[in-house]
């Protein structure tokens, strides 16, 4: 195997740490501090330089515009002489000692001021007649502010030596640099901090999820108790981990229920073969036997819907499946479809349903779930009795469905234990059934957002009969 | 200024020379401006009333003493102060 | 009628094989989607009867997408051991026409199989129905026996129109559940055989031809002859 063909995440990539590094979300976040802080600083900097070294600046350019509007004046007033006299005049008051002059005449020989000869520079730049220019003094090469005119074939300049100014702006200058290396730093030493920050409050969520991925349920994210945005994640995480405990239990529940409830019918159905296989002597007891054994297995094919039927409900699965409906037709088809069994065992399905009744949710498993609430309460009222099927639409907002019936009732101690799988009532054990009609109304119930009650159809009276109540949410 | 004076030259030498012809030079830093600032302060009328008068005196001095650039500052504080109404 | 079996399940395969070839029918049988898919393109079938999931990167859904793509309307029947509500309406909404949750009775299969084929392909909008002298006029929507009206109830009605619909054919008390009632569930009960017990009862009743049978261990017929 050559080394180009080797899978790339076999050979140690040493960027690797360094690019999961720079991918990471806490990176990220950083930039973003470290950006931010630094665009503001530069702002800030920004905004003083222009206060403060622009401003000289604009002094400058200020008063040398004044000078020279004097100048010219003194041009009118009287002419080449009268201008000499005024620039001397100001050089002699020129206490700060930066003010340059220089007067020519049309044939280039100096008239006035203190400069040996005309910098090259002016009148060359593309501000015009501004310009900047280097002029010796004492020897020493010092930087001038220059603004140059005509006054008719005259050339006049009028200047200031800025000197002064270019090392307040230096100095300026290097403060700005050294703030600017500070707020980086500052940046990047809060990029640090967030970065850790962040870190510090993701790893009690990612340890959990860690430790739930290493097969340890029982974990939950530990709460900081600032009840802040990630105390937030860890509640929705906890709430999740304790749904998929209790789907976890459930599926535990029906492996235990399959053990029992399938393994049984199976056995018999073996047994009834076996026992067939063993005595041939009877073409008739064998056909028997087969078609008992073929029964037995449709019936272990219903329980195995069913649980299928009652895990689709739970799962949530069937959610996306949802659509607006009209529970009360609904509810009536049912009625009417499990009313020509009440009345072929002469007892009575009575209805009392709203005209409309709006819902969203899924109508096959919602007739499924009332379907198995009638066939209960027909199975328990003795022939004669009614059955009554209503609905109504509750205070809070949510749909009621009750069934209720006039049979023996359900002793409160089984009440609670009615919606678990497989479980019968001993009053029930003589009547077909498997045992798992309540759990799946209860599931259907659970994944509308509603729960299934049971209480006494008519508490005092004897027998007490039993109302099961389907109460949906909006879900 | 036994240092600055190297250092001016060391600074100065190629700069002098930038763009082919000599750098403009400032005049006004000179023992000849001295004197003319001299003649220009004696003309002026308040040039025998205090602070003036000293002030002078002291740019004068140091013109003399090899300082142009400092005689000159005095000088012309002198002429202001000769200037300004008493 | 001639056949496609689309089936990975070699003993599901003969098994379905077998009895099909036992109620008359000529039979092909692909063992994966792809030869499955080949030979439904290539050839000429009345019915394609197609297991849900099947090995070789074509499944079910995918052949009858595939197949109706092209335009091939041939029936289609699914066989799924996938019981979800979801799954079904998967099958029907990628172009099959009926599905079957493994495990099966043969008379299921059986049923559904002659139900498909003798479904008209294009809906002439019948007006009437007729059997012997059982009448059902469906723009009225009355019933009457020998002349005379029968009173029946609108589900009656529908459940009635089915069995006559398909007269002559098995009709089993599941395809009643899904067909006339619209649902996909155990009810638990025998409450299929009280509806049809019922509308015996209005039909048969006072006549001495019977034309509603009940057909052991597969479900209900009606026909003239007894």
């Amino acid at each position: 195997m050559t080394p180009q063909s080797t899978p790339r995440d076999e050979l140690p990539n040493p960027w690797d740490p360094m690019l999961r590094f720079l991918r990471s979300a806490g990176f990220r976040f950083a930039l973003l501090f470290a950006v931010v802080f630094s665009a503001a600083a530069a702002g800030f900097a920004f905004v003083l330089w222009f206060a403060t070294a622009g401003s000289l600046d604009r002094q400058t350019d200020a008063a040398l515009r004044t000078d020279a509007l004097g100048l010219m004046e003194r041009w009118r007033e009287g002419g080449p002489g009268a201008v000499a006299d005024a620039i001397a005049e100001r050089l002699a008051a020129d206490v700060e000692n930066h003010a340059i002059y220089m007067l020519l005449d049309p044939q280039g020989r100096r008239v006035a001021g203190n400069l040996d000869r005309w910098p090259a520079s002016v009148g060359q730049g593309p501000d015009g007649p501004w310009s900047f220019a280097f002029v010796a003094r004492e020897g020493t090469s010092v930087e001038a502010r220059i603004y140059a005119i005509n006054l008719d074939d005259y050339r006049l300049i009028a200047g200031r030596d800025i000197e002064e100014k270019q090392r307040l702006r230096d100095t300026l200058a290097e403060g700005i640099a050294w703030s600017a290396i500070a707020a980086s730093l500052f940046a990047f030493l809060g990029a640090a901090v967030l970065r850790r920050a962040l870190a510090n409050r993701l790893r009690p969520a990612t340890r959990t999820a860690e430790a739930i991925a290493a097969g340890d349920l029982s974990r939950r994210v530990p709460s900081s108790g600032r009840a802040d945005e990630f105390d937030r994640l860890g509640e929705s995480m906890n709430t999740m981990l304790d749904r998929i405990d209790r789907l976890m239990e459930g599926v535990r529940g029906v492996s235990d229920s399959i053990a029992h409830d399938l393994r049984t019918p199976i056995a018999r159905a073996r047994a009834k073969l076996e026992e067939a296989l063993a005595d041939t002597s009877e073409p008739g007891a064998l056909r028997a036997a087969i078609e008992q054994a073929i029964a037995d297995l449709d019936h272990i094919t219903r329980v195995f819907g069913a649980l299928l039927r009652i895990a689709e409900a739970e799962a949530g699965a069937r959610r996306a499946a949802f659509a607006t409906l009209d529970l009360a037709a609904v509810l009536a088809d049912v009625a009417e479809f499990y009313g020509a069994v009440a009345e072929s065992r002469g007892q009575a399905l009575e209805t009392d349903l709203p005209e409309r009744l709006d819902l969203v949710g899924d109508r096959e498993l919602l007739a499924q779930a009332v379907g198995n609430l009638i066939d209960n309460a027909l199975k328990f009222t003795p022939p004669g009795g009614r059955v009554l099927l209503s609905a109504r639409i509750l205070a809070r907002e949510g749909v009621e469905v009750s069934v209720a019936d006039s049979g023996p009732g359900l002793p409160l101690e089984d009440r609670a234990r009615a919606g678990e799988r497989f479980f019968r009532a001993d009053a029930s054990r003589g009547t077909p059934g498997s045992g798992l009609g309540l759990s799946l109304v209860r599931a259907v119930a659970h994944l509308h957002g509603g729960d299934l009650l049971l209480d006494d159809a008519e508490p005092g009276r004897e027998p007490p009969g039993l109302r099961a109540s389907l109460r949906l949410g909006t879900a | 200024m036994p240092i600055r004076l190297p250092l001016s030259v060391v600074l100065a030498a190629p700069l002098l020379i930038a763009n082919g012809e000599p750098m403009p030079r400032i005049t006004s830093d000179s023992h000849e401006y001295c004197t003319e600032l001299v003649g220009r302060f004696a003309r002026l009328p308040g040039a025998a009333v205090e602070p003036a008068r000293s002030l002078a005196a002291d740019g004068v001095r140091l013109c003399e003493e090899g300082q142009p650039r400092a005689g000159v500052a005095k000088l012309r504080r002198a002429i202001r102060a000769a200037q300004a109404p008493p | 009628m001639r056949i496609l079996l689309v089936e990975d399940d070699a003993e599901v395969a003969r098994f379905v094989r077998r009895g099909l070839q036992e109620a008359g029918h000529t039979v092909e049988h692909a063992a994966n989607g792809r030869d499955g898919l080949f030979l439904a393109a290539s050839e000429q079938f009345d019915m394609l009867v197609l297991d849900r999931m099947l090995p070789g990167g074509v499944d079910g859904v995918r052949l009858v997408e595939t197949l109706r793509a092209q335009g091939n309307r041939t029936p289609v029947l699914f066989l799924s051991a996938l019981s979800a509500v979801d799954e079904r309406v998967k099958g029907l909404k990628a172009g099959g026409d009926d599905y079957l949750v493994k495990p099966f009775a043969f008379a299921e299969l059986v049923a559904r199989v002659e139900a498909l084929a003798r479904r008209p392909t294009v809906d002439a909008p019948a007006t009437r129905l007729k059997i012997a002298d059982l009448e059902m006029d469906l723009l009225s929507r009355t019933v009457t026996r020998g002349g005379k009206r029968i009173e029946i109830q609108p589900r009656e009605f529908r459940l009635l129109e089915h069995l006559m619909r398909h007269a002559g054919q098995v009709v089993t008390r599941t395809m009643l559940l899904e067909k006339v009632w619209d649902y996909h569930f155990d009810p638990q009960t025998n409450v299929i055989d009280v509806h049809v017990s019922r509308l015996r009862q209005k039909v048969d009743r006072g006549f001495d031809k019977p034309l509603i049978h009940t057909v052991r261990n597969a479900g209900y017929m009606i026909r003239a002859e007894p």
